[in-house]
C-alpha cells in the first residue's frame, strides 16, 4: 500500500454554469499503446479480445461502458478507463499479450469534460475545429491546439467531449476554460 | 435638447430616447441612430476638422467609407481615437469628443494651416525637414508627432476584453444587402450550412436608406421578413455587426464581431470577437460606395454623398439640411430629389453634369451657405448631395492578389477574373447596381455554390424589383484654381495629383505613397477611383489602363487587441509548472521562467539578505549535506520497439547499442550539419524499452527531431516515442548525504555502490509501493541521483522526500544553485550548447564515434569544423579574486588591441562559487588545452570591464569524478 497521495492536476475541479458543465475526470488511467512495425492485425485481436473493442481509425476513437480506445497516431492508441492504481499500465500489457508497447500517461494529462446543450457555442471560442455533428461525430476524436495549448478533443456524446491537455500546463488550460465559460454567452 | 432637423418616419425607435453628450454638449437621439444621424438631427453639422488643414469638416457618408467624422468615443482608458459617427451605434450616456483641433473645434488654432496651403503641398513634409539634420529628432518628429495621428490614444492599457473564435460553414455570406440577403436566403433553403454577415446593426443594407419595394413590400420590410426566415433556419447563423475584414488561404476569412461596443457598459463580456471563419465557398455582396465630384470647395460641411443624403432622410428620419441641393452624374442622383421632397425638405436645384449644369464652387466657413454654378449664379443650400457613381466593394476579392478590371458601362471597377479560391461575387459588389440584379445575382451565386457542394438548389425564384438600368456619364471634376478636394480624410486636392504626376510619380501605387492619398482610416473608399481617374486623365492614360492600388486586410480599421485577444500579460502564453510547485511557493521560492516554465529558482529562508545568500546556502548545502531539485521539466522521451537500441545509435553521437539493461548513459546529439544541439541521458529499463531524458529547452526539439527520423529516415525500424515529460516528476538528490536519504524512501533496492554504482539505473517503488525509477547520475558532480514517481505523486513526492531527509539536512535547491554546482563541475549547459559549437569545442571531441555512422557524424569531420583554432571549452577564475566576471566577455591576450582579429573566445557561463570563495567561468578559448595556467583578459566593452583571469581546467570541482561514483 503506497503512503504517497495522489493529486490531480486541478484538484477535482467541477464546475455546472448554467447550460454547460466542466469538470475534471480524476479517476482516468491512460495508457499509451505502440503497436509494433506490421503488428497492427495482431494488436487488433488482443484488443478485440481483451477489451471488446476494435481498433478506431484515424480521428476517432471507440468505447465501451469501460474502456474508450483513442487513435493518436498511425501507429499509437491512448486506452481511457476508470482506475486509480498508482502503475495501470502493467495489466494492460499484460492483457495484450505482448502485442503493443504500453507507456502509462495517467499523470501526462488533466481531462476535462464538458457536457451541457451550449457545449459546442463555449467551445467556438476556444476550439478550431469544427465540432458540428456533420464534421465530428461522436467518437471523433482530433488533436488541436486551443489557446497556444495542444488538446486532444473527444467527442463522448451528443452534447459531451473531453479536453486533454498537458497536465502542467493544467492550470492555463483551465483558465482558457475559464474564460470561455465567461466569454461566450 | 431637441432635434431640429429631425423627420417624421425612419427605422428608428421613437419610444427609446437616448442622451449623449458631443464636445460637452447634451444631446438626444433614438435607438436606431448612429452618432452621425443624431448629430445631424440635432443639427451639427461641423463635427471635426481636417488631417492637414484643419478645415472645418461635417458628415461626409453613412457608412463605414467615412473619410470626415471620426471622433474620440468615450472617456478615460476606453476611448477610441479616429472612431467613425457614421458607424457607431447609438447608445444612452455615449460621450464623444470631435479631434484633431487646438483649443475649440469652432476656433482651431491650427486652422492657420489652411493659410500656409501653397507651402504644404503633396510632399511637402518630404521636402521641407531635411535641413538641418540636427534637427530631425529633436524638433521636426516631435513636431510632426504631435500634429499628426488625429485622435489620441489613453496612453493606458486597453481595459477591454478581446476574444477569438471559430467558425465553420458552408457557405459564407458577406454583406446582408438585398444580394447578400437574396444568397443566404437560397443558400439556406437548401440545407447547407450559412454564414450571413454584415458590418450593420440592422441587416438590409442599401434597402433600408431607399425607397424600393421587394416583392410588393417595402424595402425594409422586405429585409426584415427575409432575416426572419433566416432566424428559423437552424443551418443559417446570422452575424450583424460584424464585419468581414479579410480573406486568407484555404478558405479562411478574418471577421470581426462588436458585441459590446453598442452598449453603455459590457459588464465583463468581450468588446469585440475575432473570428476565424473557415468556409467552403463565400459570396461576397458587399455593396458599393458612392463617390464624389471633386470641385472647388468641396469639402464643406454640408456637401455629402447623395445616397448618404438618402440614408439620413430614409433610414434615420433625419433631415441633413433645410435646403438641399444635388449635384450628379448619373441617373441615381434625382432619386434624392425625389425621397427628400417626399419627406417635405426644400430642393434648391438639381444639377446635372449630363445636362451641363455643374457645380463649381461653395461657400460657407463652417458649414455650406451657397454654391455657385458654372454660369456664375449662386444657389443658396446648406447641403448639397452630390453623386460621382458608384465603385464596387471588391476590396476582399484583392486580399489574395487578384486585379480589378474596368467596366465603362458603370464607370467603375468591378472583381477581376482572379478571385480567392472558393469566392464567387454578386450585387454591387459585382457591379449589378440596379436592385432586381442584385438579388437575381444574390439567389444564383448561392444556387451555383450549394450545388457544387452537393446540395439540390431551391428553385423559388429571386423576388420582384425594379431593375432601372444605370445611367452614368463619368465626370470626375471641375477644373478650376481653387482647391478641389480628391481624398477628405487625408487633405489631398486635384492639385496634389497634378502635381505628383509633374514630379514623376506616375504609378497609382507612388501616388497614393507621395500624396497619402488612399491611406488612414477610410483607406479612399470614397477617394481612389477619383484619384486615379484625375491621375489616368494627367498622363493621358486610360483609368484601365492606370490600374487600382492593391486592397489588403483590413477591409475597415480593426483594433490591435481584437487581434490579441486574451494573450495579454500574464496570459501571453500558457505557463507550465513543475509537480513541486505548490509545495514550493509554500516553501519560500522565487520563480523563474524556463520557457513556458516557472522553475524554483532559489528559496529564500530568514535572514537571507538577497539571493546570492539563498543559493550559496543551497549549493553549499549539496556539497556538504543533500540537496533536493525538481528537474521534471528536463525533456523525458519513453523509446520502444524491437530497433530501439539501433535507434539510438543513430540519432546519438557515441554508441549506444551496447548500453546494459539497468543502465543509463550519456548521450550526445548533433545535428545534421555536425554542430552539437543537444545531450542528455538515456536509460534502458528493458531489452526493448528506454527512457531518454532531454534538456529542458530543447525537450520539444529533440522530440521533433526523434519523430522526423523515425517516421521519414528509418520507417523500417520498430520503433515508437512517447512524450512523458508532464508523466513523470523528477527530483535530483545530490550530495554525500543522497544515499542515506533515499535508503529510507527506495523500498527494496540496495543502494550500495555495488549494487548500484554510478550510471544505474532501475524500477523500483518507494514510500511503500508507489512505482518509481531511480537513476544514479549527477549533474553536480556529487554522489547524486533522480527518483522519479508518476506526476499525480510529484507534489507527495517532495513532502515525503523532505521529511525523510530532515535528518540529514535536506535542502531544496532552485535552478540557480543548479547552474553554480554545474559550472563548478564543468558540465556544458544552453550558455555553451548554443548551436555553434562543436563536440571537440565542448573537449567531448571523443564521444563522438569514429566506428559507426549517426546524425552529424560526417559533417562534424569537416576541415572547417575542425581546424578552428583548437577553440576549447575552459575554465577561468579572475587573478584578482574578487573581481567578479560576467557572461559574454570576450578573451584577448593581454597587450593585444582589443578588436576582432585578435578576438581569443568568449565566456559562456559564469557564477559566483560558494565553494571556492570567488567568481568562476567557463568559456570557449582558442588553443585553450595548452593554454592552462595563462592569464588572458576577459574584456567586456559592453559592461566597460577589463578582467585579467587564469586559464584552468573546466572541471573546478573533483576533476577526476571520484565523489560522483563513490
Amino acid at each position: 500500500m503506497a503512503d504517497l497521495t495522489p493529486t490531480s492536476p486541478l484538484g477535482g475541479y467541477d464546475q455546472p454554469t448554467g447550460g454547460l458543465r466542466v469538470g475534471e475526470l480524476t479517476g482516468l488511467a491512460l495508457v499509451s499503446l505502440a503497436i509494433p512495425l506490421d503488428g497492427e492485425a495482431k494488436a487488433a485481436k488482443a484488443v478485440k479480445s481483451a477489451f471488446r473493442l476494435d481498433l478506431p481509425a484515424p480521428g476517432m476513437s471507440t468505447a465501451s461502458n469501460t474502456y474508450r480506445l483513442i487513435r493518436t497516431a498511425p501507429d499509437q492508441l491512448l486506452l481511457a478507463f476508470d482506475d486509480d492504481s498508482p502503475d495501470p499500465a502493467p495489466q494492460i500489457a499484460k492483457a495484450l499479450k505482448t502485442t503493443a508497447y504500453t507507456t502509462d500517461q495517467t499523470g501526462a494529462w488533466v481531462t476535462l469534460e464538458l457536457s451541457g446543450a451550449s457545449v459546442r457555442p463555449a467551445l467556438e471560442r476556444l476550439c478550431p475545429l469544427d465540432l458540428h455533428p456533420a464534421a465530428f461525430r461522436v467518437d471523433a476524436a482530433h488533436r488541436t491546439v486551443m489557446e497556444h495549448l495542444g488538446v486532444l478533443i473527444v467527442r463522448t456524446g451528443d452534447n459531451s467531449f473531453w479536453l486533454m491537455s498537458a497536465s502542467s500546463s493544467a492550470m492555463s488550460f483551465l483558465h482558457a476554460m475559464e474564460c470561455t465559460i465567461r466569454y461566450f454567452s | 435638447m431637441t432635434q431640429p432637423n429631425r423627420l417624421s418616419g425612419g427605422l428608428i425607435d421613437r419610444t427609446r430616447l437616448l442622451v449623449f453628450r458631443f464636445n460637452g454638449q447634451v444631446m438626444q437621439g433614438y435607438q436606431g441612430d448612429t452618432l452621425a444621424s443624431a448629430l445631424l438631427a440635432n443639427g451639427r453639422r461641423l463635427v471635426g476638422r481636417s488631417f492637414k488643414y484643419h478645415r472645418p469638416r461635417g458628415i461626409f457618408s453613412a457608412g463605414p467609407e467615412e473619410p470626415n467624422a471620426l471622433i474620440q468615443l468615450r472617456k478615460g482608458p476606453e476611448t477610441e481615437p479616429n472612431t467613425r459617427d457614421t458607424v457607431t451605434e447609438l447608445f444612452d450616456g455615449l460621450e464623444a469628443a470631435s479631434q484633431n483641433h487646438r483649443g475649440p473645434l469652432d476656433w482651431d488654432l491650427l486652422a492657420v494651416n489652411d493659410w500656409l496651403a501653397p507651402f504644404l503641398s503633396a510632399g511637402f513634409y518630404y521636402k521641407t525637414f531635411m535641413w538641418p539634420r540636427a534637427f530631425w529628432e529633436r524638433l521636426y518628429e516631435p513636431v510632426i508627432r504631435a500634429s499628426a495621428g488625429l485622435g489620441r490614444l489613453s496612453g493606458e492599457p486597453d481595459p477591454d476584453i478581446y476574444d477569438h473564435g471559430f467558425l465553420h460553414c458552408d457557405i459564407l455570406v458577406i454583406g446582408a444587402g438585398p444580394a447578400g440577403l437574396s444568397a443566404a436566403l437560397a443558400a439556406g433553403r437548401t440545407g447547407a450550412r450559412v454564414i450571413l454577415a454584415d458590418e450593420d446593426f440592422r441587416l438590409g443594407g442599401r434597402l433600408n436608406s431607399e425607397t424600393y419595394e421587394v416583392g410588393g413590400l417595402p424595402g425594409p420590410d422586405w429585409a426584415q421578413a427575409a432575416e426572419a426566415e433566416l432566424a428559423t433556419l437552424e443551418n443559417v447563423r446570422l452575424l450583424p455587426r460584424t464585419t468581414v475584414y479579410g480573406v486568407f488561404d484555404h478558405g479562411t476569412y478574418g471577421a470581426l464581431e462588436r458585441k459590446t461596443d453598442h452598449l453603455a457598459r459590457a459588464d465583463g463580456k468581450p468588446r469585440q470577437i475575432l473570428w476565424r471563419i473557415h468556409a467552403k465557398r463565400a459570396i461576397l455582396c458587399a455593396g458599393a460606395t458612392e463617390r464624389s465630384i471633386a470641385f472647388a470647395d468641396n469639402d464643406r460641411p454640408g456637401v455629402m454623398l447623395a445616397g448618404a443624403v438618402r440614408a439620413y432622410a430614409n433610414r434615420f428620419g433625419v433631415a441633413p439640411g433645410r435646403r438641399v441641393a444635388i449635384f450628379t452624374n448619373n441617373a441615381d442622383g434625382l432619386r434624392t430629389a425625389d425621397d427628400l421632397k417626399a419627406q417635405g425638405v426644400e430642393i434648391a436645384g438639381v444639377f446635372d453634369t449630363r445636362d451641363d449644369a455643374i457645380v463649381t464652387g461653395t461657400q460657407g466657413r463652417k458649414g455650406l451657405k451657397s454654391i455657385t454654378l458654372k454660369s456664375g449664379r449662386r444657389v443658396r443650400a446648406d447641403c448639397l448631395a452630390v453623386s460621382g457613381g458608384w465603385s464596387p466593394n471588391l476590396h476582399l476579392t484583392c486580399h489574395l492578389r487578384g486585379r480589378p478590371v474596368w467596366r465603362d458601362d458603370i464607370a467603375a471597377f468591378v472583381p477581376g477574373p482572379d478571385l480567392p479560391g472558393g469566392m464567387t461575387v454578386a450585387g454591387a459588389a459585382n457591379g449589378a447596381l440596379a436592385l432586381h440584379a442584385a438579388l437575381t445575382q444574390g439567389r444564383t451565386a448561392a444556387n451555383a455554390a450549394a450545388k457544387d457542394l452537393g446540395f439540390t438548389p431551391s428553385r423559388k425564384q429571386a423576388p420582384k424589383a425594379s431593375d432601372e438600368p444605370i445611367e452614368i456619364k463619368p465626370f470626375w471634376h471641375v477644373k478650376g484654381t481653387r482647391r478641389a478636394w480628391v481624398d477628405l480624410q487625408n487633405d489631398v486636392t486635384t492639385k496634389d495629383v497634378h502635381q505628383s504626376h509633374q514630379e514623376g510619380f506616375r504609378s497609382v501605387e507612388h501616388l497614393k505613397r507621395y500624396t497619402t492619398l488612399g491611406m488612414a482610416t477610410d483607406q479612399g473608399k470614397t477617394a481612389n477611383v477619383l484619384g486615379l481617374a484625375i491621375l489616368a486623365e494627367a498622363s493621358g492614360k486610360t483609368i484601365a489602363e492606370t490600374g487600382t492600388t492593391i486592397f489588403r486586410p483590413p477591409y475597415t480599421p480593426a483594433p490591435i487587441g481584437a487581434f490579441a485577444g486574451r494573450a495579454r500579460g500574464k496570459d501571453f502564453r500558457p505557463t507550465r509548472l513543475t509537480p513541486s510547485h505548490k509545495w514550493a511557493a509554500e516553501n519560500g521560492a522565487s520563480f523563474a521562467e524556463t520557457g513556458a516554465w516557472l522553475r524554483a529558482e532559489w528559496y529564500t529562508r530568514g535572514g537571507e539578505k538577497g539571493w546570492r545568500d539563498s543559493v550559496d546556502r543551497e549549493a553549499l548545502a549539496v556539497r556538504g549535506a543533500v540537496g533536493i531539485c525538481d528537474v521534471s521539466t528536463l525533456g523525458k522521451i519513453d523509446i520502444q520497439g524491437r530497433d530501439a537500441a539501433d535507434f539510438l545509435d543513430r540519432v546519438y553521437a557515441n554508441p549506444f547499442l551496447k548500453l546494459p539493461v539497468g543502465r543509463v548513459r550519456y548521450g550526445l546529439m548533433l545535428r545534421e550539419d555536425g554542430f552539437v544541439y543537444d545531450d542528455g541521458t538515456t536509460a534502458r529499463l528493458s531489452p526493448t524499452h528506454y527512457v531518454m531524458t532531454t534538456t529542458t529547452a530543447n525537450a520539444v526539439l529533440v522530440f521533433r527531431e526523434l519523430e522526423f527520423a523515425r517516421q521519414c529516415l528509418w520507417p523500417d525500424l520498430d520503433v515508437h516515442l512517447i512524450s512523458v515529460t508532464d508523466a513523470w516528476a523528477q527530483y535530483a538528490v545530490a550530495g554525500p548525504k543522497s544515499r542515506d536519504l533515499l535508503s529510507g524512501a527506495v523500498d527494496d533496492l540496495d543502494l550500495s555502490n555495488d549494487a548500484f554504482p554510478f550510471m544505474a539505473c532501475a524500477s523500483c517503488t518507494v514510500f511503500g509501493g508507489t512505482p518509481a525509477r531511480l537513476f544514479r547520475i549527477s549533474f553536480s558532480g556529487e554522489l547524486a541521483y533522480e527518483i522519479a514517481v508518476p506526476s499525480r505523486y510529484g507534489d507527495a513526492m517532495i513532502r515525503a522526500l523532505m521529511q525523510a531527509g530532515a535528518k540529514f539536512g535536506a535542502t531544496p535547491y532552485g535552478v540557480e544553485a543548479l547552474s553554480v554546482l554545474r559550472i563548478e563541475k564543468g558540465h556544458a549547459a544552453g550558455g555553451e550548447l548554443t548551436g555553434q559549437t562543436t563536440a571537440r569545442q565542448l573537449g567531448l571531441g571523443g564521444m563522438v564515434s569514429g566506428k559507426k555512422d549517426a546524425i552529424g557524424t560526417v559533417l562534424s569531420r569537416r576541415p572547417e569544423m575542425t581546424q578552428d583554432g583548437d577553440l576549447r571549452l575552459m575554465g577561468f577564475r579572475p587573478v584578482d579574486r574578487a573581481a567578479t566576471l560576467n557572461a559574454g566577455a570576450h578573451f584577448l591576450t593581454p597587450g593585444d588591441p582589443a578588436d576582432l582579429n585578435h578576438d581569443q573566445g568568449w565566456m559562456t557561463s559564469v557564477a559566483w562559487s560558494p565553494t571556492f570563495g570567488h567568481s568562476i567561468g567557463l568559456g570557449i578559448l582558442k588553443n585553450g588545452a595548452a593554454r592552462i595556467g595563462e592569464t588572458v583578459r576577459a574584456y567586456d566593452p559592453i559592461r566597460g570591464k577589463d578582467t585579467p583571469v587564469e586559464v584552468v581546467s573546466p572541471h573546478f570541482h573533483d576533476p577526476e569524478g571520484a565523489i560522483q561514483r563513490g
